[in-house]
């Protein structure tokens, strides 16, 4: 009760924000790469690959969909050292991120490889396309156009996702947030600054997005 | 590491251990359908406020669309810490449970609001002209015409939602509920190796998840038929 909230407090600490609202997105870029990589290729063998390999996919898929990514870091940076191998905390969020990303992006991709028709294909085969022109010119064109939108999005919440970093204490925004908030008790204060930063940055993040998706591949992305 | 679980498992596997974690898996449940329930009942409201008219409305308009924007893009881990350090301001001796529980609320409204307006808005125009021509209130419709309809379109990513929460209230850990996550660290630091405690608790995860998830698409098929392209 009585409790004053003094902003005035942690505007000094303001940058040390931005620096983490920084790191987290670079973290999410990186492991959002690291999935697309993943997705493409698990998206791939699932839909034109052999049955083994596609089976081996799938099972990857529904464990790490099927389970929280926070304890699927757990386990990276804490049970791994068991078998010998050394995680830092950087590297175990990553590892974990990008791994659980793989799975969601492939499930994601492989709707979008099914998007493209059968009849678009035969139709681009009687115009005397040939193999390599149909991808160029027939299959990329469709297929980025229906997966940009639900690929934008979930970088949005990898982006939000970053957060979890902190609980290993990755010094992103959230960890920074925790980091001032120990120092200087302005608990409320901190939290709704760093809440505020998360609101902006991703607001930014989805606009831009949505204007680079419906430049480069006319994909109407829903803003709001 | 797998001979260290193989020597580690009769220890681990007692029946207080099991009772301990089937306790940590109910509160994990609890957490999740708590939230989803209320937060179908909010997220209906809000949904229902956005797409109010009127002029004298416009304010509703406007919180109910920076409540769903604001509570969809800031993580449930800081979402989380504003409630938990918020209660320990405002209130003395709020249960941790509460405090999450709040929060899963106040984030599942967010996103349940944008699923139900979604739903609300996928029923054609028609029927909400044909309402209106029969001299139906804006709540008279959506109760008795709109509802009825775009429940089917609602339920299965609704469902989706739900499955999908109760991976994400894991970090709820964080404030020291003890849920599934929280069991695990427990064992960890009981002595049993991280291996074991988080592969086991990342198994239950999968035993719960994975039927669940089986049962939303198969509500998807069957509900909304029409949304999906079968070969």
């Amino acid at each position: 009760m009585g409790y004053v909230l003094q902003y005035g407090q942690i505007w000094p600490y303001l940058p040390r924000l931005l620096d983490g609202a920084w790191l987290a997105l670079q973290i999410a870029v990186l492991a959002f790469c690291g999935g697309l990589l993943i997705g493409t290729l698990g998206a791939a063998i699932k839909s034109f690959g052999p049955r083994w390999l596609s089976m081996i996919v799938g099972a990857y898929v529904t464990f790490f969909t099927n389970t929280p990514q926070l304890v699927q870091i757990f386990f990276l940076y804490f049970a791994l050292p068991d078998a010998g191998i050394l995680l830092s905390s950087f590297n175990a969020v990553l590892l974990g991120m990008t791994l659980n990303a793989g799975a969601y992006l492939t499930e994601i991709q492989r709707a979008g490889f099914e998007s493209s028709r059968r009849s678009e294909l035969e139709a681009s085969e009687v115009l005397g396309f040939s193999r390599l022109q149909q991808i160029r010119y027939v299959i990329l064109p469709h297929v980025a156009q229906v997966l940009f939108p639900p690929l934008s999005n979930h970088f949005i919440i990898m982006t939000l996702g970053t957060s979890m970093a902190a609980v290993f204490g990755v010094e992103e925004l959230t960890g920074q947030a925790l980091n001032i908030n120990s120092m200087t008790f302005r608990s409320i204060e901190v939290f709704t600054v760093t809440a505020g930063i998360y609101v902006v940055l991703t607001l930014i993040a989805s606009v831009l997005l949505a204007a680079f998706g419906r430049f480069a591949f006319r994909a109407r992305t829903k803003l709001i | 590491m797998l001979s260290q679980i193989a020597y580690e498992w009769p220890e681990f596997a007692t029946y207080y251990n099991w009772v301990f974690l089937a306790g940590a898996a109910g509160t994990t449940l609890a957490l999740s359908a708590l939230g989803v329930i209320l937060g179908s009942v909010f997220g209906l409201l809000l949904a229902v406020a956005r797409i109010s008219d009127g002029r004298l409305l416009l304010p509703l308009r406007v919180l109910a669309f920076a409540f769903t924007e604001i509570f969809r893009r800031v993580p449930f881990l800081v979402t989380l810490m504003l409630a938990f350090f918020g209660f320990q301001i405002f209130f003395s001796d709020v249960p941790l449970f509460v405090v999450a529980a709040v929060t899963t609320t106040f984030i599942a409204s967010a996103f349940l609001s944008e699923i139900i307006r979604g739903g609300l808005n996928s029923v054609h125009r028609n029927q909400w002209e044909a309402a209106e021509a029969m001299n139906f209130s804006q709540l008279q419709t959506i109760r008795h015409v709109i509802l009825p309809q775009a429940w089917r379109v609602i339920l299965p990513p609704a469902f989706g939602f739900f499955v999908m929460f109760i991976k994400d209230t894991a970090l709820a850990s964080q404030i020291g509920v003890v849920e599934l996550t929280y069991a695990a660290k427990v064992l960890n630091n009981k002595g049993f190796s991280a291996a074991l405690a988080f592969g086991v608790v990342l198994l239950i995860y999968f035993a719960i998840s994975y039927p669940l998830a089986r049962l939303g698409a198969a509500l998807e098929i069957r509900l909304a038929p029409s949304r999906h392209h079968r070969p």
